[in-house]
């Protein structure tokens, strides 16, 4: 299991986007949270490391936003998209994967995700999706084809 | 005096990572990332880092093969491989490029700074199983591990294996020609040479030599629980 919400949170305003973070890899993990927490209107809630603690995260934490890879143990993150938009409707999942595939993404976006991203890219494409995926809005962008699907 | 470190990942997001996990170090800096090995090169050249660290999967020149360019340069470069993996021939070929040490990314939070802290002090940072393997081989000195030990790649030159990295990741000849500042006759000379000496007969056997022998890596579709698309492995990382 991992950390939990950050003393930041607290302080920061209530009707700030709570993004859970899901990647298996802690050095991933901590790399998303120095792109989101330049955003002082977001909040990382919590962290994940597989697809199962992150359903049990949603339940526990009430994210906005789930931020989630796909390759992962135990339970990979299509397979936890689908429990959490069966579970949770209103949670947003934003898809941030090495998967630069348009199947791949096909699949992303049936298991209920609103948005897809892909790790090359996202220094260019992650903040502009977190905004547009927690506004209800689509975002997608494959390496070589941002906005796909827009 | 600081302690300089240079990056080298393709993944900016792991960059990002590894900055924030180093730089709450007082006393180290990082000074370059460099997002592929022909990159790192370079930086390392200009900015004489005291470690480098360098992931094994990059595009145009991977980690080992920057491990032992880098060595070959200038043997008092300190490099610490990370990787997804450790299975015996990739310690092997790393430790044969002369790394100091060896975290698997999935631990790189938990490694890292120990294994930089290690390199500060001149000593070698290594997984559990290095260790081992490394002890093995000193129990059993038929298979030892050791700089002395040829790796899975004995008969290809370090140009040579530059260029089947590029041709295995799907440049043409004339893309890494431009790539590599040669002509693309030179290169299509390398290319028969490499055919040659591998008894290989096509690009296919090509990328699955490349792959067998970690001169790139693949990242396979997810395991189900759920079905997975058609797609064919990709290259690369994380």
């Amino acid at each position: 299991m991992v950390s939990e919400g950050y003393g930041q949170g607290s302080k920061k305003a209530s009707m700030a986007v709570r993004i859970l973070l899901v990647d298996d890899h802690p050095v991933v993990r901590q790399g998303l949270r120095t792109l989101l927490e330049g955003r002082t209107e977001w909040e990382v809630a919590g962290e994940a490391s597989d697809g199962l603690e992150a359903v049990e995260k949603v339940n526990a934490l009430h994210p906005d936003v789930v931020v989630l890879d796909i390759t992962m143990p135990r339970m990979n993150g299509i397979e936890a998209c689908r429990v959490i938009k069966e579970k949770k409707p209103g949670v947003e999942v934003l898809f941030v994967t090495q998967h630069d595939s348009p199947q791949m993404m096909r699949e992303a976006l049936a298991a209920g995700a609103r948005g897809y991203v892909v790790k090359s890219n996202l220094a260019r494409d992650l903040l502009e999706a977190v905004e547009e995926v927690s506004q209800h809005r689509v975002f997608t962008a494959l390496a070589h084809n941002p906005n796909t699907a827009n | 005096m600081k302690l300089r470190i240079l990056l080298a990942d393709d993944h900016e997001i792991v960059r990002k990572g590894l900055v924030a996990l180093l730089q709450k170090r007082e006393g180290w800096e990082i000074c370059g990332e460099a997002s592929d090995g022909r990159e790192a090169l370079e930086m390392a050249k200009q900015l004489k880092p005291d470690v480098v660290i360098v992931d094994i999967g990059m595009p145009f020149l991977n980690g080992l093969d920057t491990t032992r360019q880098l060595i070959e340069l200038d043997p008092s470069f300190k490099v610490i491989v990370l990787t997804i993996t450790d299975s015996d021939q990739v310690i092997r070929e790393a430790l044969d490029a002369g790394a100091r040490g060896f975290v698997l990314k999935s631990d790189a939070a938990r490694d890292l700074v120990s294994a930089v802290e290690a390199i500060q002090s001149k000593r070698m940072f290594f997984t559990p199983r290095v260790n081992d393997l490394v002890l093995q081989g000193f129990l059993d000195k038929g298979h030892a591990v050791s700089r002395n030990v040829a790796p899975n790649l004995p008969i290809l030159t370090a140009r040579e294996r530059e260029v089947t990295q590029l041709l295995a990741e799907g440049k043409s000849s004339k893309e890494v020609a431009t790539l590599l500042n040669l002509s693309t006759k030179t290169v299509e000379t390398h290319r028969s040479n490499i055919m040659r000496k591998l008894s290989l007969h096509s690009i296919r056997d090509l990328v699955v030599y490349a792959i067998k022998n970690n001169i790139i890596q693949i990242q396979m579709p997810p395991q189900p629980s759920t079905p997975t698309p058609n797609g064919t492995p990709q290259t690369t990382v994380v």
